[in-house]
């Protein structure tokens, strides 16, 4: 074995160097599949591609075209964020609703935990599907439970006004997932500060309401930021359940599904990559805005850590 | 009497604790229940028959019974002026007001053309009973008959495969006899994974999707181990930026880099074969994975780094004999994690695969559900088939599932 100490370059060098040697795989993939695409399609943005002619510059026609003449881009963005502001807080205070049950002493919590956390990872095509039968206006379990208390349900997926909160729904069969972030996050509270709000007479809600939320707050916006740029990325069950149509008369044409159409069905490279420059825009400054705000209700613990 | 003991029950506070804590878990098994009833039904639906399915309502149980169902006294079911015709088939056709009657052939007829009859009058008697004929059809299920002694047809019953008759040929039976049970159409299944309709078998899917996440998996855990080595164990100019640039590249949707990516590998001829979807694998291995695995590494004690160093080791060594055992369980969190994710990934197989013989199973479940719309007990059958790996591995590395998601969505 070589002496490193003996060599010319000195030991830190001989460390970055070799930092870097493991590192590269990810920097070449930050520059041919991240960094690289990012700035082509900004690029492509400004351009008039179909794949076969060259690809043209044509300015900012693209975005005017977007914001001024086409209503199906106003129709996905409407459908984007009415999914986004439903679906999101429903779905974070469900998972916090869940993880609070799940941090229980019982004996059947274990089976409790899976049980909820299954759906999460059968999100797809076979998901989607299920939720069809589900949905199904005649035959559907929904509609049926729904009829036991003499509601008539809706059509669901062929019905424009109830097409998207059914969406949402399915949605909130996941929250599994995040269930189990929540109750890592619960499970990490210090169990002193409950004892101290005990003997200073805290009730339930008030221990909830003063230890468990604040002690929750970096985890809710952890949550909150991924949770916002995933439904902004809705997709596959849109697809599935519409055949990639995102009807009925568009009322489930999500951005995602119109950026895919543009590109893959009408191959318009240079107007779907404007959609996806837009799409990345909101999310961005969706992000920013809540690390703007997050000073004021996130609450790290500081001379709390052990 | 029972006042005062009563009201220090209610009082004392570990009583009251335990009432809301069973409150509680009342709610959180109605929840689970809730929770777990979509799969059940797939389950159930997938083991019917299509006539099972479509029953108001649901039934939970897979099993049905075949009864001979008819009424020996036909009943008018409105007022009105009797009319006529006669079918090619040998029934009749009884026109009363705006309702049609269909009376078989077998039946006796009690009104006559032109007569004014009531609402409830009997216009036509069947045979009081007939006898079992069992014909076994071509594709394995049967049709039961139930003739006169003239041969005349009663009453017919096309039934599917897996049941147990409880007649005989040549039985005597009269309305209310019990047929036939329909057993949890097995079958379902077999029919699912070789579809008619389509060019492929499931098979063909299962052999795809498992090439894929196999090499996917082991793409993101050799370059995902590599690099997190480098961000927990390296001292080296610009490490911080890079690590925040890495963790920030978690928020930039697929989609801006899609379409360049496409363009790419369509350049590179790798358009319907499977390289777009492992190839980048190798590249990091995904964000999140990184970040998942440099976790794991920071709670390794340098110390067994620096007796490795002293000992001669260098520094593939020290990643590969000392740290990489030690971080098992976050190489099965990472391994479990790229499995669901190939396993359920739709986006990309739609876009970088086109022949059918290249389908993954997500995809071929996609195409199945445009082919079979209504057939929801094969729809379910097929869904379950590429639910089932999902499943087995849950269950068998929950534990990694949920140290995974605690580890990496807390710190961050």
């Amino acid at each position: 074995m070589e002496n490193v100490k003996r060599s010319k370059i000195s030991m830190s060098t001989h460390e970055a160097i070799w930092g870097y040697v493991f590192l590269s795989p990810w920097i070449l993939g930050m520059i041919f599949f991240v960094g690289g695409p990012i700035i082509a399609s900004l690029i492509l943005s400004f351009c008039e591609w179909d794949l076969i002619q060259p690809p043209k510059f044509i300015g900012l026609d693209n975005f005017i075209k977007m914001f001024t003449t086409d209503k199906r881009f106003w129709t996905s963005l409407y459908n984007t964020f009415y999914y986004t502001v439903l679906s999101v807080p429903l779905g974070i205070i469900g998972s916090i609703l869940v993880a609070l049950l799940m941090n229980q002493k019982w004996k059947t919590v274990r089976l409790l935990r899976t049980i909820y956390y299954l759906p999460s990872v059968t999100a797809g095509v076979a998901s989607a599907i299920i939720w069809m039968w589900l949905l199904n206006p005649d035959f559907g379990l929904v509609n049926y439970a729904l009829s036991l208390f003499g509601i008539k349900g809706p059509l669901w997926l062929a019905d424009e006004v109830w097409s998207k909160p059914a969406l949402i729904i399915m949605g909130l069969w996941g929250v599994g997932g995040n269930m189990i972030i929540y109750l890592a996050g619960l499970q990490g509270i210090p169990q002193q500060l409950y004892e101290a709000a005990e003997i200073d007479g805290a009730g339930l809600w008030g221990k909830f309401r003063h230890i468990t939320i604040p002690m929750l707050t970096p985890v809710i916006f952890f949550n909150l930021i991924m949770s916002i740029v995933w439904s902004f990325q809705i997709f596959t069950q849109v697809y599935v359940m519409t055949g990639g149509q995102g009807g009925p008369s568009d009322s489930t044409l999500v951005l995602v599904l119109y950026i895919y159409q543009h590109a893959f069905k009408f191959h318009n490279m240079g107007y779907a990559s404007a959609l996806a420059w837009v799409l990345f825009i909101i999310i961005l400054i969706f992000t920013l805005i809540q690390f703007k705000f997050a000073g004021g209700w996130v609450h790290y613990e500081g001379e709390l850590k052990k | 009497m029972a006042d005062k003991k009563g009201s220090s029950f209610w009082e004392s506070k570990k009583r009251q604790n335990f009432i809301i804590s069973n409150i509680l878990y009342l709610i959180a098994w109605s929840g689970a229940i809730i929770f777990v009833i979509p799969l059940v039904w797939m389950i159930v639906t997938s083991l019917k028959t299509p006539d099972e399915i479509f029953t108001i309502p649901p039934k939970w149980i897979p099993i049905s019974t075949v009864t001979l169902n008819y009424d020996i006294n036909i009943k008018a079911k409105q007022d009105g002026v009797v009319s006529i015709t006669k079918r090619e088939d040998g029934a009749r056709i009884l026109t009363l007001g705006t309702f049609n009657h269909v009376i078989p052939e077998v039946a006796v007829l009690q009104v006559k053309k032109g007569q004014k009859i009531q609402k409830g009058e009997t216009i036509a008697i069947m045979p009081k009973e007939g006898i079992v004929k069992i014909i076994e059809n071509d594709n394995k299920t049967k049709t039961i008959k139930i003739v006169t002694k003239e041969g005349g047809l009663i009453k017919q019953y096309q039934l599917p495969e897996n049941i147990k008759l409880f007649v005989k040929e040549n039985d005597v039976v009269t309305p209310g006899t019990k047929l036939a049970r329909i057993n949890p159409q097995w079958q379902n299944y077999v029919k699912a994974w070789a579809p008619e309709a389509l060019d492929e078998t499931f098979n063909r899917y299962l052999l795809n999707t498992i090439i894929i996440t196999v090499l996917g998996i082991t793409g993101v855990l050799l370059s995902s181990t590599l690099v997190a080595y480098a961000f927990a164990r390296f001292r080296f100019p610009g490490r911080d930026i890079l690590f925040l640039i890495m963790v920030s590249t978690m928020m930039i949707p697929v989609q801006v880099t899609m379409i360049p990516t496409f363009i790419l590998f369509k350049y590179l001829g790798w358009i319907d074969t499977f390289a777009p979807l492992i190839v980048p694998t190798f590249f990091g291995g995904g964000a999140f994975n990184i970040f998942l695995m440099r976790q794991f590494f920071m709670t390794i004690p340098y110390e067994l780094d620096d007796a490795a160093k002293i000992d001669g080791c260098n520094y593939f060594q020290i990643f590969s004999i000392i740290l990489l055992p030690l971080v098992k369980p976050a190489l099965a969190t990472v391994a479990i994690f790229g499995f669901v994710y190939n396993w359920n990934d739709f986006l990309n197989p739609l876009i970088y695969l086109n022949s059918t013989s290249n389908y993954t199973l997500a995809l071929g479940l996609q195409t199945f559900t445009t082919m079979y719309g209504t057939d929801y007990n094969l729809m379910m059958a097929a869904s379950t088939i590429v639910l089932l790996p999902i499943l087995i591995v849950f269950f068998f590395g929950q534990r990694y599932f949920i140290e995974g998601v605690a580890t990496s969505g807390l710190k961050g």
